[in-house]
C-alpha cells in the first residue's frame, strides 16, 4: 500500500467574511498518483488546493501533508518541502533578476548550507531543463516556456513530495500543452513527485490524470479513476462539467454494448471495430 | 447571383521583422469575401497575430521591418489609408481584454471609441444599447470594468469594438484565458455575430474543434505560410494532416477518419458531435445483426 502524503479530513473553509467556500472534504492523497482537479469556477478548485500547503488553514477539520497538521504553528518551512505550488502564469512568482538566483531563492529561504543550495539548484535546473547557459539571464528575458520552466526548477529545488500545478496549459498550443504535460508525468514516474492539477482542459486530464476529485460548491460530488468519474456524465452535468467528447462519444453508443467509461480514442475504435468483426464472423 | 465584394485581399506578401532572420510571413496569397466568418489556426509562433496585424495595418506601420505584397481591404491599398480610415474598417479584440480598457465604467469603456470619432450623443446611447444586447452585458454598464469575471471582461472588449461599427472584425485568441463558461459566452456571441451582423470576422484561435462548428471557411497558417484554406469538411478532410501541422485533431473527426479507412464510411467528413454519433451508429445498424 503507497503512504497516504496528503489526509484531509471534515475540512470546512470559510473566507474571512465568513461566506463558506469548503465544505466538509473528507480524502487521502497518496504517494506517486497523478490528480486532477475538476470544477466550475468557484467551486473551490483553487482554495482546496491552497489548503493542502498551508496557504490558506482550514476554519474547521483538518489537513495534514506528511503527517503534519497545517494548523499547527511554525511548521510552514516543513510544509513547502512537502508540497510545492505552481502558479498559473509563472510571472506571479518570478521576482529575482537572475535565473539562478530565483532557482536559489527558496532552498537558501530554509537555511540550507551553500553547498547544498548550489547541489539543489543544478539538480533542479537540470531536472526542468534549464540550462547553465539562462543561469545568468533575467527571468523576464526568457519565453514563456522558459519562464515556466523556472519556476518549476524553483520550486523543485526544494524537493517537494507533492506539486499542485494551477492551470498548466492555459493559453498555450496544443503542441506546447503536450510538452508540459509529459513534462508532468515524468516527475510524476521518473522523479516520483505526486502531482495535482488543476484544469479545465477534459482531454488533458483523460490523457494525463490516473485519478478526478470533482468539486463542486464546496464539496466532493466525485472522485476516484478518471474513466470512472468520466462514465458518470450525468452527475457531472450538474456541475456544467461535459466529459471528453471521446467519452460522450462512446456514451452515445452504449446500447450496442460499448463501455461507457472509455477516455481514449484507440480503445473507442478497438471496441466499434469488435462489435462489427465479431458479427461479420459469426 | 449577385457579385461578392472581397473585404480582404492579400497578394504576395512577405513580411520580415528587422531583429529576426526570417521572414515570419511568406508569399501570402488570400480572398476574404465580405460578411465570411473565418477562422485562423495554427501553432504559436506560426504567423497568426503577425498576419491579422497586416490586416489591421498595426504592421508595417509600428513595427520595422520589411514588407512586400499588397494588403487591400474592400479594394482599397492598406498604404494609402488613413489612420482614421483604418480604424473605422477594421476593429480588433485582444487576447487579453485589460490591453484595451481605459475607463472606469463598462458603459464609458463602449463609449470611449465613438466619442473620439466624434458620434452625437443619442447615436452614442443608441450603439450602447444595440451591442450591449447582443454581447449580454445590459447589466454591467454601471460597473467598472475591471471588476467582472474574465468572460464579461472579453465581452465588454467585443461590445466596445462592434459599437464601431467596423466592416471588419479581428479577434486575436478571444478565449484562451477563460474558463469553459468565459469560453462558451463568446463563442455564443460569436454565433450571434455570424447570424445577425453584416460583418467580416477574422478569429484567430487554438480550440479549432469549436471553430469548425463556426466558421464558414478556416485558414491554418504554419510557419508563416498558409497551407490550407477551405470550408471546414474539406479542411479537416485529412486528419493525418492536420495532426502532421501540430494542431489537436479532434476526436470525434478521428473518428470518422477511422470508419472510412476501414470502409464502414463513405461521406463527407462531419465536424458537429450529433452527426458523428449519427454515423457510427448506422455503421452499426448495417454490419451488427
Amino acid at each position: 500500500m503507497r503512504e497516504c502524503v496528503i489526509e484531509v479530513k471534515d475540512m470546512y473553509f470559510n473566507y474571512p467574511d465568513g461566506t463558506p467556500a469548503l465544505q466538509g472534504i473528507n480524502l487521502n492523497i497518496y504517494d506517486g498518483e497523478f490528480v486532477a482537479l475538476l470544477g466550475q469556477n468557484g467551486a473551490g478548485k483553487t482554495t482546496f488546493a491552497k489548503t493542502l500547503n498551508g496557504l490558506l488553514k482550514p476554519t474547521s477539520g483538518y489537513v495534514k501533508v506528511g503527517g503534519i497538521d497545517t494548523n499547527q504553528k511554525g511548521v510552514i518551512k516543513k510544509l513547502v518541502m512537502q508540497v510545492g505550488y505552481i502558479f498559473q502564469n509563472p510571472d506571479h512568482q518570478l521576482f529575482n533578476n537572475h535565473v539562478k538566483k530565483e532557482i536559489a531563492y527558496a532552498p537558501r529561504n530554509i537555511g540550507l548550507s551553500p553547498e547544498e543550495v548550489e547541489r539543489r539548484v543544478q539538480d533542479a535546473a537540470r531536472v526542468a531543463g534549464v540550462r547553465e547557459e539562462h543561469f545568468n539571464m533575467h527571468p523576464f528575458f526568457l519565453t514563456k516556456g522558459l519562464r515556466q520552466r523556472v519556476s518549476i526548477a524553483s520550486i523543485l529545488a526544494l524537493k517537494p513530495r507533492v506539486i499542485i500545478v494551477d492551470e498548466p496549459t492555459t493559453g498555450q498550443d496544443f503542441k506546447q500543452s503536450i510538452e508540459v504535460m509529459e513534462f508532468l508525468k515524468m516527475l510524476n514516474e521518473k522523479e516520483g513527485h505526486t502531482i495535482i492539477i488543476i484544469t479545465h482542459e477534459m482531454d488533458i486530464i483523460a490523457k494525463y490524470a490516473k485519478r478526478i476529485i470533482a468539486l463542486a460548491r464546496g464539496k466532493v460530488l466525485l472522485d476516484g479513476p478518471t474513466n470512472e468519474v468520466f462514465a458518470q456524465s450525468d452527475i457531472l452535468e450538474t456541475t456544467y462539467v461535459k466529459p471528453p467528447e471521446v467519452t460522450q462519444l462512446a456514451q452515445a453508443l452504449s446500447d450496442y454494448g460499448i463501455p461507457k467509461d472509455i477516455i481514449d480514442i484507440e480503445d473507442l475504435w478497438s471496441e466499434f471495430s469488435n462489435r462489427i468483426k465479431g458479427t461479420e464472423e459469426q | 447571383m449577385s457579385e461578392t465584394k472581397l473585404a480582404v485581399k492579400i497578394s504576395e506578401l512577405t513580411w520580415q521583422y528587422s531583429d529576426t532572420k526570417a521572414p515570419a510571413l511568406k508569399n501570402i496569397n488570400i480572398e476574404i469575401p465580405e460578411n465570411c466568418f473565418v477562422g485562423l489556426t495554427g501553432p504559436n509562433e506560426s504567423g497568426k497575430t503577425t498576419l491579422v496585424s497586416c490586416i489591421k495595418g498595426l504592421i508595417p506601420r509600428n513595427f520595422n521591418g520589411s514588407l512586400l505584397g499588397k494588403i487591400e481591404l474592400f479594394g482599397q491599398d492598406v498604404k494609402t489609408m488613413s489612420a482614421v480610415d483604418l480604424a473605422q474598417t477594421v476593429g480588433f479584440v485582444f487576447a487579453d481584454p485589460e490591453a484595451q480598457f481605459t475607463a472606469m465604467s463598462v458603459e464609458e469603456e463602449l463609449a470611449f471609441g465613438m466619442e473620439n470619432i466624434g458620434l452625437s450623443i443619442d447615436e452614442i446611447r443608441e450603439r450602447i444599447k444595440w451591442v450591449s444586447q447582443i454581447t449580454m452585458i445590459e447589466n454591467l454598464l454601471d460597473k467598472s470594468p475591471y471588476d467582472i469575471s474574465g468572460g464579461q471582461k472579453q465581452r465588454v472588449a467585443i461590445a466596445s469594438v462592434l459599437a464601431m461599427r467596423p466592416r471588419i472584425i479581428i479577434m486575436d485568441e478571444p478565449t484562451s484565458m477563460l474558463d469553459p463558461f468565459g469560453k462558451d459566452s463568446v463563442f455564443e456571441i460569436c454565433e450571434k455575430m455570424k447570424e445577425e451582423l453584416n460583418m467580416t470576422v477574422i478569429m484567430v484561435e487554438h480550440t479549432i474543434d469549436r471553430l469548425a462548428r463556426l466558421c464558414d471557411k478556416m485558414i491554418l497558417i504554419h510557419e508563416g505560410e498558409i497551407k490550407k484554406y477551405a470550408e471546414p469538411v474539406e479542411f479537416f478532410d485529412n486528419i493525418e494532416e492536420i495532426i502532421e501541422y501540430g494542431l489537436n485533431a479532434p476526436d470525434p473527426m478521428i473518428f470518422i477518419h477511422k470508419l472510412r479507412k476501414a470502409g464502414y464510411y463513405k461521406g463527407n467528413m462531419k465536424t458537429e458531435l450529433k452527426d458523428v454519433i449519427k454515423v457510427a451508429r448506422e455503421a452499426l445498424d448495417k454490419h451488427v445483426s
